[in-house]
């Protein structure tokens, strides 16, 4: 059981790699890249959930898990509609297909790379940190998976490139686009650590509201 | 024993992972000679850091300090390695090199080995002071340090390793490639970056090193394909060291303490609070201080 689960993380990221169809490893389906964001993503939501279990925390194990592949899921569909339109505008409709499968991977690439990082999080949490050092941690492993799956992104994004320059503009454009969806869909999503003085909740009060005006407010001093 | 360390010798000399050997790694790395090595020479280790409490303790607590030392030396560097193995693993998977679970596991047993190897020959520098002088401080800071050389090596002898194999596996892919009777289209277009079958006409299949190449001669589309590779893979590399170090730190700081304080009572291990960087940070500064 355990060796089959690994065979089939294996064939998994060998075709995000881009190794797919190469060396006897099947491409993986949109299907799959779907379960593969969903299970990993859940997976490290689980671990960044897990902050000071006492009380009722545990329910934020819960919560977390949902709300990480929602995340990615919810901005994905927010930003797709607009990158669709952008690419069939640019004259690359012919190749959104292969534009979508490399952003997916990058997805799938990002949350693999989250919950292998999982058991370092813990760690972290293990040795006793306060909620700001909880927050700086799950911030750097975010940061180190983002530049995994930039890597992984980028690799399926060349040969698009290649073949047209267009493509450049489509990438950054997406990852523009997604930065800032992503940035409000997370601040409404929140808490994903859970501050220690405020009961656990799936959304916290005053989730819909503006992060961008928020952060503006906090700078401003107001 | 005899079988260990003369594995543990051909490891160190390089025998091991040289291109042949790494060919068949569980053959050239087995884990049920290099496991029990790493606890060995971390024990090797743990005893020598115990010096200074035999020097600075009563003969009961000096002994429970000796035990506690050369228990959790090993431990540091098998949970480290327990925690840090699956980032590697699929970071490696998915930028570097195409190592399966089993051999990544070995090869990385096999670089605590050559860390533990180099700190264990360090040891008895670390017993010495421990003898001749009564400063805790010097002594946090001295074995930072020594383990700190032994890391060095370690991830150096990994770095090496890995960088071979992500080479050899770029030159792989690139002739599976140019062996692809119909590339996908996405990959067919005249670009360094693309499906060799078009770009290595005339090209020899022979793999390339990422030796440098002479200035005047332009790099070929096989050469730029495997130094992209093996730079992406070199690059996730370095994060992933930075991760290792960090999280080794840190786990070294929750089985503290290794040396014992010689004004505290022995414990197996300190409540949790703070971080590594904070108490190695605090001993420094003691020790520049002036602290005994």
């Amino acid at each position: 059981m355990a060796g089959r689960a690994a065979n089939l993380v294996a064939a998994l990221l060998d075709g995000i790699a881009g190794r797919a169809g190469r060396g006897g490893a099947s491409a993986p389906s949109l299907r799959s890249l779907l379960v593969a964001i969903v299970v990993a993503g859940a997976l490290y939501g689980a671990a960044m959930g897990a902050w000071r279990l006492e009380g009722e925390r545990w329910k934020l194990v819960v919560f977390v898990a949902i709300k990480s592949p929602l995340l990615i899921m919810a901005t994905t569909a927010v930003v797709l509609p607009a990158f669709f339109v952008l690419n069939t505008v640019a004259g690359l409709r012919d190749d959104f297909g292969a534009a979508l499968r490399a952003i997916f991977v990058g997805q799938a690439g990002l949350t693999l790379a989250l919950a292998s990082l999982a058991p370092i999080t813990q760690l972290v949490y293990l040795s006793g940190v306060g909620h700001r050092a909880a927050i700086m941690t799950n911030a750097a492993m975010f940061t180190v998976a983002a530049v995994v799956a930039q890597v992984v992104m980028v690799r399926h994004y060349r040969g698009l490139i290649a073949c047209n320059r267009k493509h450049l503009l489509m990438l950054v454009a997406w990852l523009v686009l997604y930065a800032f969806v992503g940035t409000q869909m997370g601040w409404m999503l929140r808490p994903f650590i859970g501050h220690p003085q405020i009961e656990p909740a799936f959304f916290r009060e005053g989730a819909f509201t503006n992060a961008y005006v928020e952060v503006v407010r906090i700078v401003m001093g107001r | 024993m005899r079988g260990m360390f003369a594995a543990v010798d051909g490891l160190l000399r390089g025998k091991r992972t040289d291109d042949a050997a790494l060919r068949d790694n569980a053959q050239a790395l087995p884990a049920r000679l290099f496991v029990p090595a790493a606890v060995v020479l971390g024990a090797i280790y743990g005893f020598f850091m115990a010096w200074y409490a035999i020097a600075n303790r009563e003969m009961d607590a000096a002994a429970q300090q000796a035990l506690a030392s050369m228990v959790k030396l090993p431990m540091l560097f098998l949970l480290t390695l327990a925690v840090t193995f699956p980032s590697l693993y699929v970071f490696n998977a998915l930028v570097g090199c195409r190592l399966g679970l089993k051999p990544t596991l070995r090869l990385l047993v096999s670089a605590i080995v050559v860390n533990l190897a180099v700190s264990a020959s360090m040891g008895p520098i670390s017993g010495f002071f421990a003898l001749s002088t009564k400063s805790y401080p010097f002594m946090v800071v001295l074995n930072v340090a020594l383990l700190a050389v032994g890391g060095a090596i370690g991830l150096g002898f990994l770095f090496r390793t890995l960088r071979r194999l992500a080479t050899r596996a770029a030159n792989e892919e690139y002739d599976e490639l140019a062996n692809t009777p119909e590339a996908p289209p996405m990959q067919s277009q005249a670009s360094p970056f693309a499906a060799p079958a078009e770009l290595n006409a005339g090209q020899s299949a022979q793999s390339v090193r990422t030796a440098p190449v002479p200035s005047w001669r332009p790099l070929t589309a096989r050469e730029v394909f495997v130094n992209g590779r093996v730079g992406s893979a070199t690059l996730i590399f370095w994060v992933w060291v930075i991760l290792y170090g960090a999280v080794g730190a840190q786990m070294g700081w929750l089985l503290r303490p290794f040396i014992g304080h010689p004004s505290m009572p022995f414990t197996w291990f300190r409540p949790r609070m703070d971080n590594f960087f904070i108490g190695v940070g605090q001993n420094l500064l003691e020790l520049l201080g002036g602290g005994r």
